[in-house]
């Protein structure tokens, strides 16, 4: 599966975008985070590899934005691993390892959509960094390898 | 805890003795979690007989942290009145050049982002900062002005000076109010989603040696990571309730970034994460079984810091043992914990403070007055009261939510009220409405309340202080708050024109 984070406008988002090219495509899209109001909504989600393509040119042409979601940032020699964030990730992606060490898990990660961690940590070391719409351009896009999971 | 409670026994062994084995290098030293370990497998007569030296530690956010620096006279010189370090506002306590930098004074251009912790970490680290000062000028101090740039060299004296230090445990914390909170002790998520908890448990330095035997003014410890001093019982030191705490000494310009580090708490502000460890002679068996203390043995209490109160409430006991697993039990809910102090560097303060006894770089030393034990953490005496919601509450003018709005408009215009509170059979609260809202459904010709109402209502209680719920008001953009038990049952209501007249805002 590879994770794909999309954005709808105001002018779109009363519509039922996903439903519809679930059904048009008969893909299965996974919905992880969804933050929606009457102002836009900006959703994370997840569609098989080899589905990508098709699913991408038909959310554009519906009038969605599509760019791969960056996900949180750790930087571990900043890390004091106390441990602050931990209780806070919704997803456990954010564990102590036997070493008592804070271990971040990309996979498990739900990303920017999320952030509940980022202003938690006392030495800021965990930042969510928002993917500019420009950022994603075809050709990176074919460039993806989703984790296969 | 009854047997911990013995009298100190007659000692078997001596400081003097431990040093002259520590010289050449047949100390026997163990960590705290190895000491336990030790104790449960061979028992406490041995581990007594065999162990010399129990090294403890801990590392966590020490507020009230600071640095003594010195910075040497100017020409021509200047009795410093205001003083600022990479925009850390600094405190001039004393004579023309003596700086104090408070952990958790906060930059003027970056506040809650920079602070006191960081500019101490950052002249640790070697890093120039820059100084400005302004002073009002006398015959021997002529100059008003000074700027000029500075590192850990070119400070006379750079001393960690921490006022209190090394708690020997505290509060876990909860947050039972609908929004998140963000508090000395991290972010706190509503109706208790989460808990965070700060402390070593059976490593901390003062879990294992609780009566003070060994540890007094004069112990020298591991300090930011080179060796410093006990200088006293730190402030707040309440040992009978395991409340102690430490006040140290140690030269910062020897100290590593490894152990020090400048911090900030999300809408709270700046501070100074400590490395402290303190060696424990087990100079008798009392000492061992002291120093065999287990995180299950240690217990604190759940606050809910949701309520802004001196008293907080306290809703559970566990032990450390169980934060430390990363999940408490609270009545029947599971709350996800963790951890705000760094357990893997308070090992590492431990491991590395073994090593320095093992190595003979680090001895002992015997306290030359004790702590008090018997000292009391006295409440602030407040000659002035300050108000709370109680104080100014008015009766709610209440509703019911099958009414008409037009009857709403009505009882706004006799009770002469700007809010309706909407309550169901049981007087609990179901919503709000305004005389805006009834204004705009009459315009717009909607008739039920139950269309127009707010369901979703910001409230207080009657224990909160005036400015907390003036703050919700001012955070929300509303003028009103109805005042609510625990139950959810309408007591009153609180209005900002209530609060302006009280507060005078």
């Amino acid at each position: 599966m590879v994770r794909l984070l999309l954005r709808f406008g105001e002018e779109i988002v009363d519509q039922p975008i996903v439903s519809e090219i679930i059904l048009e495509l008969k893909v299965p899209i996974n919905i992880i985070t969804a933050l929606v109001n009457s102002k836009g909504g900006e959703v994370l989600a997840e569609v098989p590899q080899e589905a990508m393509d098709k699913v991408v040119a038909a959310l554009r042409k519906r009038g969605a934005t599509v760019s791969l979601p960056k996900l949180i940032e750790v930087e571990t020699e900043k890390c004091i691993s106390c441990g602050s964030c931990v209780s806070l990730c919704p997803v456990e992606a954010i564990t102590l390892d036997n070493e008592l060490s804070v271990v971040f898990s990309k996979e498990k990660c739900v990303g920017s959509t999320c952030s509940a961690c980022v202003d938690a940590c006392p030495v800021k070391a965990i930042k969510s960094v928002k993917q500019n719409n420009h950022e994603l351009i075809n050709s990176r896009l074919k460039g993806v390898t989703g984790k296969k999971r | 805890m009854g047997e911990l409670k013995l009298k100190p026994q007659k000692n078997a062994r001596t400081i003097e003795e431990i040093n002259a084995k520590i010289r050449k290098g047949d100390a026997q030293v163990l960590t705290a979690e190895e000491m336990k370990k030790l104790v449960e497998s061979s028992g406490v007569e041995v581990a007594f007989k065999e162990v010399d030296v129990v090294t403890t530690g801990t590392f966590g956010a020490m507020c009230s942290s600071g640095a003594i620096i010195n910075i040497g006279h100017s020409d021509p010189p200047i009795k410093i009145d205001r003083a600022f370090m990479n925009d850390v506002p600094i405190c001039h306590p004393g004579a023309a050049v003596d700086l104090y930098i408070g952990a958790t004074a906060m930059s003027e251009t970056q506040p809650y982002e920079y602070g006191g912790g960081h500019l101490i970490e950052d002249l640790v680290n070697g890093k120039e900062v820059e100084l400005r000062a302004a002073a009002y000028g006398t015959d021997c101090y002529p100059r008003n002005s000074l700027k000029t740039n500075l590192t850990k060299d070119d400070l006379n004296q750079f001393y960690l000076l921490n006022f209190r230090n090394c708690y020997q445990h505290y509060n876990c914390a909860v947050n039972s109010r609908d929004e998140t909170i963000y508090t000395y002790m991290g972010k706190l998520l509503p109706k208790m989603r989460n808990a965070t908890y700060s402390g070593a448990g059976e490593l901390n330095p003062l879990m294992n040696d609780p009566d003070y035997e060994t540890i007094g003014i004069g112990t020298r410890i591991f300090l930011g990571g080179a060796q410093g001093y006990v200088i006293g019982e730190g402030t707040q030191h309440e040992a009978k309730s395991q409340n102690g705490t430490l006040m140290v000494r140690g030269n910062a310009k020897k100290m590593s970034s490894e152990f020090l580090r400048g911090a900030s708490f999300t809408r709270y502000g700046t501070t100074l994460y400590v490395g402290l460890g303190i060696p424990i002679p087990i100079l008798n068996l009392g000492l061992a079984k002291k120093a065999a203390i287990r995180d299950e043995e240690i217990f604190t209490n759940v606050v809910d810091y949701g309520v802004p109160r001196r008293d907080r409430p306290k809703l559970a006991k566990v032990s450390y043992k169980e934060l430390k697993s990363g999940a408490i039990t609270v009545g029947d809910k599971k709350i996800k914990v963790s951890s705000l102090s760094s357990l893997k560097t308070a090992r590492k303060v431990a491991g590395t403070l073994k090593s320095w006894v093992e190595n003979g770089e680090f001895y002992l030393t015997a306290p030359v007055e004790r702590l008090p034990l018997d000292n009391v953490f006295k409440p602030m005496k407040q000659t002035e009261s300050t108000p709370f919601v109680v104080n100014v509450m008015q009766t709610a003018v209440t509703c019911r939510e099958t009414e008409e709005v037009r009857a709403i408009a009505e009882r706004i215009v006799t009770k002469s009220v700007n809010h309706i509170v909407v309550v169901d059979s049981l007087g609990k609260l179901t919503g709000i409405v305004t005389s805006w809202d009834v204004t705009r459904a009459m315009a717009e010709g909607k008739t039920k309340l139950a269309d127009i109402m707010t369901r979703r209502v910001v409230t207080t209680k009657p224990n909160e202080p005036l400015e907390t719920a003036s703050k919700k008001m001012a955070q929300h953009s509303i003028s009103a708050l109805p005042v609510i038990n625990d139950e959810g049952k309408v007591l009153g209501i609180v209005t900002s024109e209530d609060v302006s007249k009280l507060l005078g805002m």
